[in-house]
């Protein structure tokens, strides 16, 4: 049903049922009078509150969406609300990398005897919301298309791995592999300058392993489809954080998994190589010396310095060498301390609310909904069975307009809160280039900003923050209702 | 389907602000709605028969009810479906009274918006499915928290009712506040006399498991099935073999140990008997007292104990009871009066509170009965009593009434005349609040008979004369002019505070509390016993200012609570839990990780693993449905698709 | 001789705008700027900056759109029996008279691979029809093969002319426009673009040079036979589909991909309404097959793999007699892991002649 028009906006409430509902039960006995704006959806507790939920609101035209609970200790099921306060904290500091001003989106805690505290809570939030006026709609936003800036500076020297101990690492797969049904690496592709993901079965094929900056793949990606067989991975530093994640979340054994490292030195950003080198018919050859790559492709000589044409992750990476192996050969590279804001990032970060929200308007148009985010994913482990693509749960409907392609990204991205090592597949797979990876990348600055530097995949131990919660949160902080 | 629609117009509580008929117009252009009506009264019989006979006349297989709260009504109309052949979970009910017409004036606006929450709610059943609850074992076993005057009520009731009790008590004896008082109003009786013999009856009586001296750990499980971890906390004295004989008390050196249970009037030992007529009566050790506990040498008591029951080396036990049902009596304490500097903020010896009183009028007190000033054991002659301390005063947080002091200051007064024939007792009061049976009869005859002058008005302050007595200052605001009375002694009636420790036992009770700490009842006027928490139960002061019937009354009310529990062999569980769909489960444990309960269980299916719901153990939070991101695992009557569809109700642009 | 028309690279948007005039919608390849930059094909309009090269999303959405409305519906309610319903349905208006401009020869073919099943076969499919009826398909020749493409192996060239209505070739000042079907003479003769007859031979210079410069075909007249007889080898299947991650890049991006998916989405009793939307479906996906029971039959990666393969280059071929793979390229360049069906099918004869 419509807004009554020029009298109300649409706010929706979601209501744990034993405080807050009843907290609103008790303004409403007390004739504490509200707006009218608020309507009401009741659900047994603030942890069933899934924060998609309120995302569809806010993409599907909600000018506000207001959840409150029982305040914390106080959860009628225990710790309902200390998952949701996380949840929906992390959900309010990603809002607005989609371009939805955070401030329509509000959390709260009411008990059931607070009626004047409910009714003080909707008279704000009702006033906030009418100050803020009707939401931007998604649909109305004029597409808008810029560039991220990837002159960027990295943490320590990027080379391609000209010293690498290779021959030893195949001596090892050799010397393991009569105990393993697979190991994982990479091989030449279609040309010299273009590598794949390996899968070595027999000794010979340990010939085709290479190692050098044409190894973008993640191979963790495949490690979930080998549950319960023994299996060899060779890593660079990101994708051993891949791995320790997927041993986090029990989708793989330490038992089954046999890890092989060789330290990184930076991986070429194929977007942009593939872009210079053009249409071309062949490869002549490559040749790669500490600096970079050398590409002569159908005649012409083209030059890949690995300062300038890197993944946008290998400037600021940390983690140049395996955070868990079992084979380690080599020494890497020390990294300098300091922080690299992620190029995608950093361009959103430059944006105003309304840029943003005409940036994703005019990227998702182009998305054909491939789903090779998803499916290049080592964290999507959902596979066969994700939401975007179920009647039943039916959280995406088959329109392709871009704001359903954004709100599977969203999708994506908060399943990934807390769980994403940033290791940029998603936006490599993407045929057409949709930077993606920046919503990833704000989840992950969130989590870490929220929970003392949280950084996923560097502890097979360590509880994922959204999956435990601390009685008092450090950093989450109730807000004011004045 | 076929849903029918009825927007109750709660006389004119809805339809005086709703435009019901409009609402039901409205509500006939939503999907699967083929009937929709607006009765005067829904819930009046003759409204509840007008939904069966419209369940039978248009062949209906859902039903929406518009009218006050869900939480208020919805078992109401649950049961009206049944009885007409619908499964009790095709309904679903649409808050137009709290959340609309009592809360918004704009006729227009508020049926816009009830007419939205009727379509919200339309559109939630129809993705309801029937459900059947499942019935379940319950242990016929009753866990009592607090061995105050309420819990004692509780548990001999329970326990004359053939249900087993387990009593828990943190002190080391029952009686709670009550044991300390000398005489009761409105009756001046005898508080030990009345007492006692109740005490008494719980250490004797077959059914009643006491565990003194101890406190609830943990509480895990739900209605029928909750398993209890007690902590008994070391009294270095092994119970099993202490008669209460006293020998260790009467020889232990450290003499100067405080005492609890005189409300520190006067010092005790480090090995002590709270009182002569504790239950149980048995020693503990203050072990920062002891010097056996504190410096390692000294070891008279367990030289002394006939029985050789001392144990130095003793330990906290845990210990573990299997109980269907909990209430929770666990009273309340006096709050820290000190911050009223005009009163001497603790400073002065001879203000003190009134429970201290109590003990300094008690014949088993400190004084045996004798009225003696703190500072100098002097009979005082002129007495202040000062209500209201912490009570009715929002500017230190207590904004509400203690219920009972007005009461008991009458009593104190009449007890100090009777103790002390030549004093004088004046009484600062605000209001004089006396309702109950002969309540204000009792406070008549403390002025009339006892000629204690009452004061309207408050103390501004009070200090020392520097000759051994206080001036206190105030206003008479009846006659709007100054007091100053020089006391001898001033007693504070000081205002109650929840319980130390309430709120955390809440939490592990899963039950409300207010902000100031007494636990939330079910309904403020319906169900005053009951809590949120199916088969937890309140008593006693815990829940609310209440004095000694009424916290009585609400003991055998609790118990009533528990007996009626008992009567059933099973109980049924909700049915609004969560289910697996075991196609969509991949078996990442996320829902196992994060169920509060313990659920959510890996089962083994065909060679995969995948997660299975404990039905009689899941209490339908649906933390687990939020977390899953397959969504495999779905809370019946508040999936995805059915938040979902509320949402999409609303948001459509 | 057919018309022939020329056109200075300057006089392109004039002739776009000719082509754009009457509301016909001009469907041309546009740049979308981005660290790994795009061609789509978009509506043009006046001003709009386009591009000449090879898209990365073919222009099948002219005839076969990722998402369309095969028709909407409203139910209306009795208000004197709320349990009356009646039903409105609302079919999808026509679609716009459209010009594909500047697509590739591999993409024009894929029109043709489409028309044999939704038009040629024992029924024509009323939406694509249409909308094939009112198309205009206008081709730029390619000047040289690529690293992924391979249209020369499978029937096709740099200057196939199947499928599409106007040929396009760029020579030194301009392009020369090639009217191949009625369709396209109409075009052009209705344009105001000079006579290009004269031209001409310097056009067919450049297809000539174009054909030489590419890398020798292997033979696939066997494919078929030999991709049939490994349809048991699962062992062989698994082996190409190793680093296969199941996403749907290969098909969606695939000129000849025609799988779709009909789904309802809202309620006829919304303001919206609801609608019945054809979409794209994936054969590459496990929910492609997957039945209502639960079961699947084609349970694993390898298994779809095949069924893509042997469908583009076994089972096609079969009922309509030429591969349904144009040699694009797009799935091996769009693949995540770069899977390349050349190898695959090569690997299927190498297999077929060793056995």
């Amino acid at each position: 049903m419509p807004v009554l028009e020029g009298k109300e906006l649409r706010i929706v409430g979601f209501l744990c049922n034993w405080c807050s509902y009843g907290g609103a039960d008790t303004a409403g006995v007390a004739r504490a009078g509200q707006p009218t704006d608020l309507r009401i959806i009741r659900v047994p507790c603030s942890g069933r509150i899934d924060p998609l939920f309120i995302v569809k609101a806010l993409l599907g035209g909600a000018d506000g969406v207001l959840v409150s609970g029982c305040h914390p200790r106080d959860c009628h099921y225990a710790a309902g609300n200390f998952y949701a306060r996380r949840r929906l904290e992390v959900l309010k500091q990603f809002l607005p990398v989609l371009g939805i001003d955070e401030r329509r989106f509000e959390y709260t805690w009411v008990s059931a005897s607070e009626g004047q505290r409910w009714q003080q809570v909707v008279t704000v939030f009702t006033e906030r919301i009418h100050q803020l006026g009707r939401a931007p709609r998604f649909d109305d936003a004029e597409p808008l298309l810029k560039l991220a800036d990837m002159a960027l500076t990295s943490l320590r020297p990027l080379g391609t791995g000209q010293t690498a101990a290779l021959d030893e690492l195949k001596d090892a797969i050799r010397a393991k592999l009569p105990e393993l049904d697979c190991v994982i690496g990479w091989q030449q592709g279609y040309d010299a300058a273009h590598t794949v993901p390996l899968f070595i079965r027999k000794p010979e094929d340990v010939d085709k392993l290479v190692w050098g900056p044409f190894n973008v793949n993640n191979p963790a990606v495949y490690l979930p489809s080998f549950k319960g067989k023994k299996v060899g991975i060779v890593v660079k530093g990101c994708d051993s954080r891949s791995v320790v994640e997927l041993l986090q979340e029990n989708l793989i054994r330490r038992e089954d998994v046999t890890i092989f490292a060789l330290p990184c030195e930076g991986t070429l950003d194929m977007a942009r190589v593939n872009e210079k080198l053009g249409r071309y018919q062949r490869i002549d050859s490559v040749s790669l010396d500490e600096a970079g790559a050398t590409i002569v492709a159908d005649g012409t000589e083209h030059r890949f310095c690995m300062t300038e044409y890197a993944q946008g992750k290998c400037y600021g990476c940390t983690t140049p060498a395996a955070v868990l192996a079992d084979t380690r050969l080599g020494t890497p590279t020390p990294v300098q301390p300091g922080t690299v804001v992620p190029p995608e990032l950093a361009l959103l970060d430059s944006m105003s609310l309304e840029e943003r929200m005409a940036f994703w308007r005019g990227q998702m148009e182009r998305c054909l909904r491939c789903y090779a985010c998803r499916n290049a994913c080592p964290m999507c482990v959902c596979r066969d069975f994700c939401i975007s693509d179920s009647r039943n749960p039916h959280w995406m409907s088959q329109e392709d307009s871009p704001r359903e392609k954004l709100f599977f990204q969203t999708i994506h991205a908060m399943h990934l809160a807390g769980r994403c090592t940033g290791c940029g597949e998603c936006q490599r797979a993407c045929p057409v280039g949709i930077p993606i990876l920046a919503l990833r990348q704000q989840i992950a600055r969130a989590v870490a900003q929220l929970f003392d530097g949280y950084r996923p995949g560097l502890d097979p131990a360590a509880v994922p923050p959204l999956l435990g919660y601390e009685v008092e949160e450090k950093n989450i902080h109730e807000r004011d209702w004045k | 389907m076929r849903i029918g629609v009825f927007i109750c117009h709660c006389g004119s509580n809805i339809g005086g602000t709703v435009d019901c008929a409009r609402v039901a117009e409205l509500s006939r252009a939503f999907p699967d709605v083929v009937y929709a009506d607006d009765p005067m009264y829904t819930c009046a019989e003759p409204g509840q028969a007008a939904i069966e006979a419209a369940i039978h006349e248009h062949r209906l297989d859902g039903v929406v009810v518009a009218s006050c709260t869900p939480r208020m009504h919805e078992p109401t109309f649950r049961r009206t479906v049944e009885r007409a052949g619908l499964n009790r979970y095709m309904f679903e009910m649409a808050n137009i009274r709290e959340h609309v017409s009592w809360i918004g004036k704009d006729k227009e606006a508020n049926t816009n918006k009830a007419a939205e929450l009727v379509l919200m709610a339309v559109e939630k059943l129809r993705r309801n499915t029937p459900l059947t609850p499942k019935s379940f074992d319950i242990t016929k076993k009753v866990l009592i928290i607090g061995g105050g005057v309420a819990g004692i009520q509780a548990a001999l009731d329970c326990a004359d009712g053939g249900v087993p009790v387990v009593l828990v008590e943190r002190e080391a004896t029952i009686g709670g506040k009550m044991a300390k008082l000398d005489k009761t109003f409105p009756t001046v009786d005898c508080s030990a006399c009345i007492l006692g013999p109740k005490m008494v009856d719980v250490a004797q009586h077959p059914n009643i498991t006491l565990y003194a001296y101890a406190e609830v750990e943990d509480i895990s499980g739900y209605v029928g099935n909750f398993s209890v971890k007690i902590r008994k906390k070391a009294a270095y004295v092994d119970w099993s073999k202490c008669t209460g004989c006293g020998a260790c008390t009467e020889k232990c050196p450290a003499r100067k140990t405080p005492d609890a249970f005189n409300e520190l009037t006067g010092p005790t030992t480090a090995i002590n008997i709270a009182f002569p007529q504790a239950i149980p009566k048995k020693a503990v050790i203050n072990a920062a007292h002891c010097r056996q506990l504190s410096k390692g040498k000294c070891g008279v008591c367990a030289k002394v104990c006939p029985t050789g029951a001392i144990r130095y080396d003793m330990e906290d036990e845990i210990v573990t009871e299997e109980v269907g049902s909990i209430v929770a009596a666990t009273g309340y304490d006096l709050m820290d009066w000190t911050v009223y500097s005009e009163y001497g903020g603790g400073k002065y010896p001879d203000v003190i509170t009134s429970l201290q009183y109590e003990r300094l009028l008690s014949a088993s007190g400190p004084t045996g009965g004798h009225i003696l000033r703190p500072s100098d054991g002097r009979e005082p002659k002129s007495v202040v009593f000062i209500q209201c301390v912490g009570s009715r005063d929002k500017s230190v947080g207590r904004p509400y009434c203690s219920g009972f002091c007005c009461m008991y200051t009458a009593k104190q007064a009449v007890l100090t005349k009777d103790h002390i024939p030549d004093s004088q007792s004046w009484v600062f009061y605000m209001d004089i609040r006396a309702p109950g049976k002969m309540y204000d009869e009792f406070t008549r005859r403390a002025v009339e008979e006892y000629g204690t002058e009452y004061i309207r008005g408050r103390v501004s302050a009070i200090y020392p004369d520097g000759k051994g007595q206080y001036v206190v200052m105030g206003v008479d605001t009846l006659l709007g002019q100054p007091v100053e009375i020089k006391a001898d002694l001033v007693v504070l009636a000081v205002g109650i505070e929840a319980s130390k420790g309430a709120s955390q036992l809440a939490e592990k009770l899963r039950i409300s509390y207010d902000q100031y700490g007494f636990f939330m009842e079910s309904h403020v006027k319906l169900k005053p016993v009951e809590t949120n928490t199916a088969g937890v139960f309140l008593a006693g002061v815990c829940q609310g200012a209440k004095d000694i019937p009424a916290s009585v009354a609400q003991g055998s009310a609790a118990a009533a609570k528990v007996l009626a529990l008992f009567a059933r062999d099973k109980l049924e569980s909700d049915p609004q839990i969560a289910q697996v769909d075991m196609r969509r489960c991949v078996n990442c444990g996320k829902c196992i990780r994060c169920c509060p309960f313990g659920a959510i269980k890996e089962v083994e299916m065909r060679g995969e693993g995948k997660a299975q719901v404990i039905e009689t153990v899941c209490q339908g939070c649906g933390l687990c449905t939020a977390t899953c991101p397959q969504g495999a695992i779905q809370l019946s009557h508040a999936t995805d698709n059915q938040i979902l569809a509320e949402v999409n109700a609303l948001c459509q642009c | 001789m057919s018309m022939i028309r020329f056109v200075t690279a300057d006089g392109l948007p004039g002739f776009l705008a000719h082509l754009a005039k009457d509301g016909q919608r001009v469907l041309v390849p546009v740049e979308k700027p981005a660290n790994k930059p795009s061609v789509v094909f978009e509506p043009w309009q006046e001003g709009k900056a386009f591009t000449l090269a090879k898209a990365t999303v073919p222009p099948k959405e002219a005839v076969l759109p990722q998402c369309e409305t095969l028709f909407s519906f409203k139910k209306a309610k009795d208000p004197a029996d709320p349990a009356r319903v009646s039903l409105q349905l609302e079919e999808a208006p026509p679609p716009p008279p459209t010009v594909v401009f500047a697509c590739r020869p591999c993409d024009a073919r894929g029109f043709a691979v489409l028309d044999r099943p939704y038009l040629h076969g024992p029924f024509a499919d009323p939406c694509y029809k249409a909308r094939r009826e009112a198309l205009t398909v206008i081709t730029l020749t390619c000047a040289s093969g690529c690293n992924t493409c391979f249209c020369h192996w499978v029937g096709g060239g740099p200057s196939s002319p199947e499928g599409s209505d106007v040929l396009m070739t760029a020579i030194e000042g301009g392009y020369v426009l090639q009217a191949i079907t009625p369709r396209g003479e109409a075009c052009l003769a209705a344009s105001a673009l000079p006579d290009g007859a004269e031209v001409f031979p310097r056009a067919e210079e450049a297809r000539k040079a174009a054909w030489q410069s590419l890398e020798p075909a292997p033979d696939l007249k066997d494919a078929p036979q030999r991709l049939a007889a490994l349809f048991t080898d699962t062992t062989f299947w698994q082996e190409q589909t190793d680093r296969c991650l199941s996403c749907g890049a290969c098909t969606y991006f695939c000129p000849t991909c025609y799988c779709f998916n009909i789904t309802d989405e809202g309620e006829g009793l919304s303001e919206k309404g609801g609608r019945r939307l054809r979409s794209w479906d994936n054969c590459m996906s496990s929910l492609f097959t997957r039945e209502a029971s639960g079961h699947n039959p084609r349970n694993a990666k390898a298994l779809r793999m095949r069924n893509r393969v042997s469908h583009k280059f076994a089972t096609y071929p079969e009922n309509w007699g030429s591969f349904s793979c144009n040699g694009c390229g797009r799935c091996i360049s769009n693949c995540p892991v770069c899977l390349d069906i050349r190898a695959i099918v090569l690997a299927a004869l190498e297999k077929g002649a060793d056995a």
